[in-house]
């Protein structure tokens, strides 16, 4: 186990101090940030522009009052588009064609609400009360999966992708002929997933961490769903089962070859197993209750993103999760004793590239 | 004590290796020598574990060899590996703990490999940025650092600079001295004929002479009779055995076999005997001989 730690805290600490992972964490933290600006940017403005000529009303939300002198110049602003529109002596709306459904309703109830009171009445108004599922948060659910889906994909590739070059590092430069006289393959191997694999944690809280902190400054936060702990863990927790998972195929597909140039060619199943995972999983964030998301987020390794972009997208059972996880992690298993023992076999047969059927028996 | 019995190595058709056998004792520099391809490289491989034998197996302190055995070992591989991006010092540093040093042990030995192999200016140098001499002797540092139980060093003298040869063989020499057996192969037959106690010639994976070095000589056992003489008329060795060569007026008597006394006596008579003695065969002549 020794072993195995000394190469993870390798991995970590060479990788960490590069100028490529620091440049690439950056970029992501100021992608994520710009993200959660995204949906004010798409929603328009909060607040209207309202002129007044005479008396202004008292405050109502979501509307900004400009006073001007008269109904001439309040009518030039509106055509200005200085303002949405104008309110002339509390009697008559001033609008550029047609008046905002919004802004309207907003102004009327305003009005009325305004004469009512004058009337010395009061109302109590109506109480909204949800029988269904929450449907509030629909939008914002799925620019989450959305997001998620694509943190994801990179994450994940960007992690396996170190993982093949790291061991064709290796054996390309017979390094590893002395690091196994001094450890087990497994160790070795090991050690590479753990470091690697704490390193895209790291990524991956930076941009929880980046997302959910720019949230809060742009006021997000508030459009944000109940449950966010859940959808973080949910990320969280997959990411391992897909990093591991995946960065097992990697290494073991990496192993068969000694030079980089050779990795991309060696590493295409894996790539298009990411690949159809990460289409599938873009499609479930679109319709998260359909039945094929549904289904593809139980079956390994697609759950590996699948699930935690449902899980993101829409309210999913309990029982489904843990059989998604159980199954995954099952998947995970098989992956590793199959992935070590091509490993094994093949990472100290340097020259031409080994052909897995040498290995797999 | 280490000891190689009757290895056996196919690869596909080819046979790499066939009853390689030798020991090599506590504080002995055990020098394997042979042509390219003879079996030297695959012999340290499988000693390592890097490689599988077919037949036979390898011994420490006389049971078969474990890894926690080969984890003491220090090994020096023929293609030279390190990690062109990490820093000498921490590279070296990382060897020592993997193979079970404390840290503060590792950065101790560390701190007096580099001293003793020169390399202390470039402690904080990325490999990459070293001379491929230098990069050596970093992959020296790394067989060493952790005071190994045994060496085993393919070709560790190629591509170094006298001086560098010079550094290596007094090191190797203080391992050995310390008890510890050291294996290494290499083409540069005076190096091994001046630094060995033992050698090991191999060829086409068998092993075709071992011992020491003045046992393969005395195993020669025709060191050719070499006599000079200045002044002697034509003819003075006539019906001796062995070929006359003429020089100026020196006359040089090379001779296989036949009483060394009675020829020596011709000699004294038929003028000024310059040189009279056995050749000992060099190691290359014995190395030719055995390869042949």
């Amino acid at each position: 186990m020794n072993g195995l730690w000394l190469v993870a805290q390798r991995e970590i600490r060479t990788r960490i101090r590069t100028k490529g992972f620091l440049i690439s964490l950056a970029i992501t933290a100021v992608l994520v940030a710009a993200f959660a600006y995204v949906p004010k940017l798409f929603s328009g403005t909060d607040t209207y522009a309202v002129g007044v000529v005479g008396t202004a009303p008292a405050t109502v939300e979501q509307v900004e009052f400009v006073t001007y002198a008269d109904e001439a110049a309040a009518r030039q602003a509106v055509i200005d588009g200085d303002v949405d529109a104008a309110l002339i002596d509390d009697q008559t709306v001033l609008a550029d064609g047609e008046l905002n459904d919004r802004l309207g309703l907003i102004l009327q109830s305003a009005h009325r609400d305004a004469q009512i009171e004058k009337a010395g009445l009061t109302i109590t108004p109506l109480r909204v009360v949800s029988v269904g599922a929450d449907a509030r948060y629909e939008g914002v659910r799925a620019g989450l999966a959305m997001l998620l889906v694509m943190v994801l994909f990179f994450l994940l590739i960007y992690s396996a992708m170190f993982v093949a070059m790291g061991v064709v590092e290796e054996k390309g430069s017979r390094i590893v002929e002395i690091l196994l006289t001094s450890m087990r393959p497994w160790q070795l191997l090991g050690g590479k997933i753990v470091g690697l694999g704490v390193l895209g944690l790291i990524n991956l809280g930076v941009v929880i961490a980046v997302g959910l902190g720019s949230a809060f400054v742009s006021g997000l936060a508030a459009d944000l769903p109940p449950g966010m702990a859940g959808i973080v863990i949910s990320a969280v927790v997959w990411f391992i089962l897909g990093y591991a998972f995946f960065s097992t195929l990697a290494a073991a597909f990496g192993s068969l070859v000694s030079r980089q140039e050779e990795l991309n060619g060696v590493l295409t199943p894996m790539t298009m197993l990411m690949t159809l995972t990460y289409l599938v999983s873009y499609f479930a964030a679109a319709q998260p209750t359909g039945t094929a998301a549904k289904v593809l987020s139980l079956i390994p390794p697609f759950s590996s993103m699948v699930m935690p972009v449902r899980t993101a997208a829409a309210e999913v059972p309990l029982g489904e999760i843990i059989l998604a996880v159980a199954l995954m992690i099952a998947a995970v298993a098989v992956v590793l004793l199959a992935g070590a023992r091509i490993y094994q076999r093949a990472v100290l047969r340097t020259g031409a590239r080994v052909k897995l059927g040498e290995v797999i028996r | 004590m280490l000891d190689i019995e009757n290895l056996g190595k196919r690869f596909g058709e080819k046979v790499a290796l066939d009853g390689v056998s030798f020991s090599v004792r506590p504080g002995e520099m055990f020098g394997f020598v042979g042509a390219n391809g003879a079996g030297k490289t695959t012999t340290m491989r499988i000693i390592m574990g890097v490689l599988e034998t077919d037949s036979g197996e390898v011994r420490h302190e006389g049971r078969p060899m474990t890894h926690e055995d080969r984890r003491a070992y220090g090994y020096m591989p023929e293609e030279r590996g390190l990690y062109q991006k990490m820093k000498v010092g921490e590279q070296v540093e990382y060897f020592g703990r993997l193979h079970g040093l404390a840290p503060a042990a590792a950065r101790r030995t560390t701190a007096e490999l580099l001293e003793r192999l020169g390399l202390v200016e470039r402690r904080g140098d990325a490999v990459e940025a070293l001379s491929l001499g230098n990069q050596q002797r970093v992959q020296l540092a790394v067989a060493l650092v952790h005071d190994p139980t045994v060496l085993i060093l393919d070709e560790p003298f190629s591509g170094l600079d006298p001086l560098a040869v010079d550094t290596l063989a007094e090191v190797l020499k203080d391992r050995a001295a310390s008890g510890v057996p050291v294996i290494f192969s290499s083409h540069q037959l005076e190096l091994v004929e001046r630094l060995c106690d033992s050698v090991g010639i191999i060829s086409a994976g068998r092993m075709v002479a071992c011992g020491s070095v003045a046992e393969l000589r005395a195993g020669e056992g025709r060191g050719l009779l070499k006599v000079v003489v200045r002044g002697a008329a034509p003819g003075w060795a006539d019906g001796l055995p062995g070929e006359i060569t003429v020089d100026g007026d020196r006359q040089v008597l090379l001779s296989t076999d036949g009483d060394d006394q009675a020829i020596l006596r011709r000699a004294v008579q038929a003028g000024h005997v310059e040189h009279f003695g056995r050749q000992e065969p060099t190691l290359v002549e014995i190395f030719r001989e055995a390869v042949a």
